[in-house]
């Protein structure tokens, strides 16, 4: 998933070009502070993955999503939208059920799997073996779908997860327990941009698939989005180092 | 796995595979990295695969479970596609206190898969969403 993202921020910035495979790349997290900007990328790498022309794109969260998010105007194509299908697990346990009855579904497998919301899935304190199985199953599933998909075909997974500036003990243990299970992150941290203006910055870390990278995405007050290529130094997202131990599962 | 292990755990069970396509068996140096590694799970996990009390289920549509029949008879859920068993082991010493790799029960799904010894059963689509929905 992190190398399908890193094409929405690429063509974004147009700094990308030729980049035409079709590979999605390890399942990916997405993390930031409330208001930041992840359903709006999430839905970006949606619409980039539905023009892919391949299966359709399942996008979970626990409601549907009020308006349109901002700066993806230009590419609504409504062929695209058709190909997102969107689901709504009210609670944790129908998402798990969701989740365990993937593979009883019929028709066209998706090519991404992607989930809006987690923290909706955690609360109420689940305990760790409860969020590392909701962790675990996400990958389950994502494989499951790439593997009927046929040889050399993979199903995308991302995962948005909000993380709060003073997170108690419990949080950051299951927020943790989840990093465990994505070998790519993604950071998104607000800045203020002036005028009406609203900016974040990205930073991405794809694992073993390829370099880190950043970009900064600003939105005008007309929802006009515009991406471009970060500063080139490698700098730790705060977020990053308070993580903990973070080992790989 | 796409999401396992660390790479010398990978590297050690891809060797084992090997030497087991040779001579059937595993050679004892592999046993002693395996105990040097994983310390009393490799010979607890070592004793399941013995008791072949692995099992991989799979229903029509291709999605694949594991269960281990662990040593007090009770039966626990590990993920095929990523490291996920429903011991009490795995949340405690793996998750939350992360000092272990992993349980003997995973350790004995991948010893299985090295030596393409485990129980196979098919089972319906839906029976399988029910093994899935009943491990928690």
């Amino acid at each position: 998933m992190a190398e399908t993202l890193r094409r929405v921020l690429n063509r974004g910035s147009a700094a990308g070009t030729g980049e035409n495979t079709a590979e999605s790349g390890p399942p990916l997290l997405l993390l930031g502070a409330p208001g930041c900007g992840k359903t709006a990328l999430l839905f970006a790498a949606a619409l980039e993955a539905a023009g892919e022309g391949r299966g359709p794109v399942l996008f979970l969260t626990r409601r549907p999503l009020q308006s349109l998010p901002h700066g993806t105007a230009r590419t609504l194509e409504p062929l695209r939208l058709q190909k997102i299908h969107f689901q709504y697990p009210p609670s944790t346990q129908e998402l798990l059920r969701f989740l365990c009855s993937a593979h009883e579904a019929t028709g066209p497998v998706p090519s991404l799997l992607l989930l809006d919301g987690l923290e909706e899935y955690l609360t109420g304190d689940p305990g760790c073996q409860e969020a590392a199985y909701l962790a675990a199953l996400l990958l389950d599933t994502a494989a499951h779908f790439g593997h009927r998909a046929g040889p050399n075909r993979q199903c995308g997974l991302m995962v948005a997860l909000q993380t709060q500036e003073e997170a108690d003990g419990g949080d950051t243990l299951q927020r943790a327990l989840v990093q465990r299970y994505f070998p790519a992150q993604c950071w998104l941290q607000a800045y203020e941009a002036g005028l009406g203006w609203r900016g974040f910055q990205v930073f991405l870390e794809p694992g073993e698939s390829g370099p880190r990278a950043e970009w900064r995405v600003t939105f005008r007050p007309d929802g006009e989005m515009t991406v471009t290529p970060g500063p080139n130094q490698t700098r730790e997202p705060s977020l990053h180092t308070s993580s903990g131990s973070r080992g790989q599962l | 796995m796409a999401v396992a292990l660390p790479a010398v755990v990978e590297e050690l069970l891809s060797e084992m595979a090997a030497a087991v396509q040779e001579c059937a068996r595993i050679p004892d140096d592999h046993l002693l990295s395996l105990k040097f590694v994983f310390g009393s799970s490799a010979v607890q996990a070592l004793d399941l695969v013995d008791r072949q009390s692995i099992t991989l289920i799979s229903s029509p549509s291709g999605r694949r479970v594991y269960q281990v029949v662990g040593s007090s008879g009770k039966t626990y859920t590990c993920l095929a596609s990523c490291h996920y068993c429903s011991c009490p082991a795995f949340a405690f010493s793996v998750l939350r206190k992360s000092d272990s790799l992993l349980c003997k029960h995973l350790l004995a799904v991948y010893i299985s898969q090295v030596m393409r010894t485990c129980q196979q059963l098919s089972v319906s689509d839906k029976q399988l969403t029910e093994i899935l929905m009943e491990k928690k």
